[in-house]
């Protein structure tokens, strides 16, 4: 029963409303695509150009040979073989690591949200405070504290780590989340006898695509950036690719070569960029209606 | 026998033996559920911060050590000058960081709302900064800042020889141009967490709002923000720690600098930790920076339980 | 059956003999922080004089000196510590000695002769309670002055400046030559370095170990401190609105461009200049100060020894400590490190002019002048270069600045 098509849809598109949004819209991107744009252009030139400090300038001399360095052959120390080395040690630190902080962070969230439980108010307020712990205040008690359970230096013990740094704003995400969806679904489904698991499994994880889109995007982001958690607590024989890239661009008395350090700073966000562009499939308007009228 | 609260749903006496304890499995499996949530709070969270207390009152230098301190180390914070100016930073920086990020955010969210085209590139485009490491996007941002480098220089030449635009090395305009670059970074994702919010709320509103011939800006406005107060309260607690945790922008962009005029708490506390081994007085910081976390916080959350209380009993 | 249980026992007997003929090599977890190409080609020599005496160098570098001293003091307090970390010559580990949690290389000290070969001020500071507890691997110099030959022959300046009045007014020449005079990254610790560069050539040593080791008020409280500080501020002049943040690599740029005269920065600066093929004494200049008795700032990189009872650990700190300290490793690591060894019965004919001046200099043990961390700790170093960098910023009086330095001092 398809209302008839409003008549003032088929007047031309291009309305002053219509490219006022678009207006706003390209001159923020231009704004967001400066500092790409000389990332990129200082990638492609030598050194000698870059010395002369013309940041905006295109390449007199283009040359790639600095994203073949940035990868392969760049110095991380003694081993000079570029941010490769890392790579699938940061993808076996961040496929699990996002599943279980997300998991973790969607079951606390949907708990504090429905369930209430008491006392689970004030120690999800606790978490939040602790959100604000600067990473490395927490880092010396932690690597006790692991070191006591034989975890300090190993692929469990980093994954562990991630979902506790990550505990925080991923239940904040979900709870705030759940707490917007209409709760007569939810009463409506323990009316019908559905139980603590089920109802999650089966009505709220359907509806939460948005957010775990969202949750996702956050996590394997903070996760594949992070330097100082995998540092420590990884392990030398799973340091992840951002180790490397520290050492190729954070060298505190040798000397910088930019265009290498923002080819290497380019490529190792690939992953992420990768990650936002297949998510677009699922900012997909409309989840949780389906479920009202169904 | 528990009588019914008002308000819920009176279900009929006949099954109320049966429904008690299919009422406790259910909060069992609630609370089974949580423990690794409680767990975490208690040794990692709450664990670090009786620790990080213990440890400001004390003369720990590298390592934790015993020597009783008493209020020392909070003394000599509250005397020093680097310490107090990085409070009086991180209050402007908040502000107008928290404040730019939700407006930015928002717009592009909506904006984008509106069924452009090349939706998916926008995005990307908006998102990208978040996925770089800011060690070398913060170095970018010093040189498109540095007024021989880049913006003035650039206007210079362009024939504009007058103009300036040297906050990055003027003391009381640095604090401004880690604003600039630091919501640079982060309006993308309060866009991509409002795009969610948004996506969330149903079509069935949308249609009503046209059947009834409210314009669209209407119905934005008095409707639909309204309706993303929960994605609204995440983005601002996500950016109220962006601020909090601010560290590797100061550092990539002006360390500090010019002198000390941009120096930021938690940069302060890291060099105390490390570089100047003072594990007392980076504790003491840490301490008076969660207090001061936990008086903001604490009222904001007050208000927003009793508002949800209110809500439910209805 | 037969056959099988011959072919079996001999192999055993083959693997028996060869393992029998090789020892295992003695494996080595290095910490460190020198990830650049340079310096990964200079803590090369020292990895593969490690292997070729037998041992088996694993690197971990960790960029950024602060990062990579946590690193290790987090390894070694979750139980899994690296065999050798770096730090500098300085008193940035003596807090690990004093818990306990380093082990000593007395008998490499003691059989290589260390005490006769290693310059006073390095000694001290890699000695504790009478034992050594690092083996310092290099000398590097924070005031170098270095500066462009294009530029100074643009100023019309013939001859490097003999005292630092002679300097100003070189600086003034490079400023009417429409040239930067002085290259300076606004970087606390870049102010620091310039400020203890004028320090030592201003002040001269007597007053600067008076402030620096011996913490005496008084001397700050001095009209000739006062002099240096207000020489130092004379330095502000010459910079270019550009400097603040800069990173010293970029102000190297300038000076490598002719766009700058002068830069006073560690020695560790040549590798800039190598990177863009220049050469000492052909396109840039180099001198540690002013006249013949200039005082030498001496800093420098020692690794130290995490405490282990495990003997062959044991052993591979003992060997990393002889081949690091050994001759040929240190002529081969200073030359692609731009830094000078710590040893003085050395050939330096394969180093650079700037270092064969330096070392010629250190042979002078009065002209030694140890670094500011070498004889303050870490957290009274950092007040001072916040002092430092806050005078530097503002329009902050000398006398303002001196009682500020003072309670540094103090705190």
């Amino acid at each position: 029963m398809n209302a008839p098509r409003h008549p003032l849809k088929r007047r031309s598109r291009f309305t002053p409303a219509r490219l006022g949004v678009y207006a706003f819209l390209l001159t923020s991107a231009l704004f967001f695509l400066l500092p790409l744009y000389v990332m990129l252009v200082t990638s492609v030139k030598p050194m000698t150009e870059i010395r002369l400090g013309n940041i905006l300038s295109l390449p007199v001399h283009f040359t790639l040979d600095a994203w073949r360095v940035a990868w392969q052959s760049a110095c991380t120390g003694l081993d000079c073989q570029g941010i490769q080395v890392g790579f699938w040690n940061s993808v076996r630190i961040v496929v699990p690591s996002t599943v279980l902080s997300i998991l973790v962070g969607a079951v606390n969230g949907y708990a504090l949200s429905f369930w209430k439980p008491r006392g689970a108010t004030t120690l999800f307020a606790i978490l939040l405070v602790g959100a604000f712990i600067p990473v490395q205040v927490m880092v010396y008690p932690l690597v006790r504290v692991l070191a006591t359970v034989h975890l300090f230096s190993s692929l469990p013990g980093i994954v562990l780590i991630h979902t506790i740094f990550g505990m925080p704003v991923m239940t904040l995400l979900f709870r705030n989340y759940y707490a917007a969806l209409p709760h007569e679904l939810f009463q409506a489904a323990r009316v019908d006898g559905g139980g603590f698991w089920r109802i999650f499994l089966q009505l709220m994880v359907p509806m939460s695509t948005p957010i775990i889109v969202v949750a996702i995007i956050m996590q394997v982001t903070g996760i594949w950036n992070d330097f100082i958690l995998g540092l420590v607590f990884a392990g030398t024989r799973n340091l992840p690719m951002t180790v490397q890239l520290n050492n190729i661009i954070n060298t505190t008395t040798g000397e910088r070569l930019y265009n290498v350090n923002m080819a290497a700073t380019i490529l190792t966000s690939m992953v992420p960029l990768a990650i936002y562009f297949v998510s677009g499939r699922w900012f997909v308007r409309g989840i949780a209606s389906g479920a009202v009228k169904g | 026998m528990a009588s019914t609260p008002a308000g819920k749903t009176l279900r009929a006496p006949v099954s109320h033996a049966k429904r008690k304890p299919l009422r406790k499995r259910f909060a069992l499996a609630a609370y089974i559920a949580l423990l690794p949530m409680a767990l975490t709070v208690v040794f990692a969270y709450l664990g670090t911060m009786l620790w990080s207390l213990r440890t400001s009152f004390t003369n720990s230098r590298t390592f934790a050590s015993n020597s009783f301190a008493g209020v020392s180390q909070y003394v000599r914070l509250f005397n020093n000058d680097r310490w107090m100016l990085s409070l009086q930073n991180i209050v402007v920086y908040g502000i107008l960081f928290i404040v730019l990020c939700l407006a930015i955010g928002l717009l592009l969210a909506v904006f984008i709302d509106q069924k452009v085209m090349a939706e998916g590139a926008l995005r990307t485009v908006f998102l990208y900064p978040y996925a770089m490491s800011f060690v070398a996007t913060g170095l970018v941002w010093q040189w498109i800042l540095n007024p021989e480098l880049g913006i003035q220089e650039v206007l210079h030449r362009i024939g504009f020889t007058h103009a300036r635009f040297d906050w990055i090395v003027d003391q009381d305009r640095v604090i401004y141009t880690l604003v600039i670059a630091t919501v640079w970074q982060a309006s993308g994702l309060v866009m991509a967490l409002l795009l969610a919010g948004l996506r969330g709320i149903d079509e069935e509103i949308w249609k009503a709002a046209r059947i009834d011939g409210i314009p669209r800006w209407r119905v934005y406005v008095s409707i639909v923000i309204p309706m993303l107060g929960a994605s609204i309260s995440t983005a601002f607690i996500l950016l109220f720690v962006m601020v909090i945790k601010l560290y590797d922008a100061v550092v990539a962009m002006t360390q500090g600098g010019p002198g000390t005029a941009s120096e930021v708490p938690a940069k302060f506390i890291m060099e105390y930790l490390f570089g100047r081994a003072n594990l007392g007085m980076a504790s003491a910081a840490s301490i008076v920076l969660l207090v001061t976390v936990l008086a903001i916080l604490a009222p904001v959350f007050y208000i927003r339980s009793r508002a949800l209380r209110l809500r439910d009993s209805r | 059956m037969n056959s099988m249980k011959k072919l079996v026992v001999s192999v055993i007997a083959a693997v028996a003999a060869s393992s029998a003929a090789h020892a295992d090599p003695l494996k080595a977890t290095v910490i460190h922080w020198w990830t650049s190409g340079g310096e990964s080609a200079a803590i090369k020599q020292f990895a593969d004089a490690y292997n070729k005496a037998g041992g088996l160098w694993i690197d971990q570098a960790v960029a950024g000196a602060d990062q990579a001293r946590s690193t290790a003091i987090n390894r070694i307090m979750g139980g899994d510590p690296p065999t050798a970390a770096q730090f500098n010559t300085s008193k940035q580990f003596h807090d690990i000695i004093d818990q306990g949690l380093l082990n000593n290389v007395d008998d490499v000290a003691a059989k290589e002769n260390w005490d006769k070969i290693f310059p006073p001020s390095i000694i001290e500071s890699i000695k504790s309670n009478g034992h050594y507890y690092a083996a310092p691997v290099d000398i590097h110099m924070p005031a170098w002055f270095f500066y462009s030959k294009p530029a100074f022959q643009k100023a019309g300046i013939t001859k490097e400046p003999a005292t630092y009045d002679e300097f100003i007014a070189d600086l003034d020449k490079l400023k009417a030559a429409g040239v930067i005079p002085l290259a300076l990254g606004g970087q606390a610790w870049q102010e620091k370095i310039t400020f203890d560069a004028v320090f030592a050539d201003v002040g001269g040593p007597d007053l600067y170990l008076k402030v620096y080791r011996d913490r005496d008020v008084n001397a700050v409280k001095s009209d000739a401190f006062k002099k240096v500080l207000t020489q130092f501020k004379r330095l502000h002049n010459y910079i270019d609105p550009g400097s603040p943040g800069r990173n010293w690599n970029d102000a190297t740029a300038l000076v490598i461009s002719g766009k700058a005269g002068v830069q006073i920065m560690g020695d560790w600066a040549k590798g800039e200049f190598s990177a863009a093929n220049q050469t000492a004494g052909k396109d840039f200049g180099c001198f540690p100060g002013f006249g013949p008795h200039s005082p030498y700032l001496v800093a420098g990189d020692a690794f130290v020894f995490p405490k282990t009872d495990d003997p062959n650990v044991v052993k591979a700190q003992k060997l990393l400590a002889t081949v690091m300290t050994s001759p040929a490793a240190q002529v081969a690591f200073s030359a692609k490190k731009g830094s000078i060894p710590i040893r003085s019965d050395i050939d330096d004919s394969s180093l650079d002019m700037c270092a064969k001046e330096g070392i010629a200099i250190m042979k002078d043990k009065s002209r030694q002048l140890p670094n500011p961390e070498m004889l303050t700790p870490p957290d009274i170093n950092g007040a001072l270069q916040d002092v430092i960098t806050n005078f530097w910023n503002k329009n902050q009086s000398v006398e303002d600045a001196q009682k500020a330095f003072a309670s540094g001092l103090k705190s």
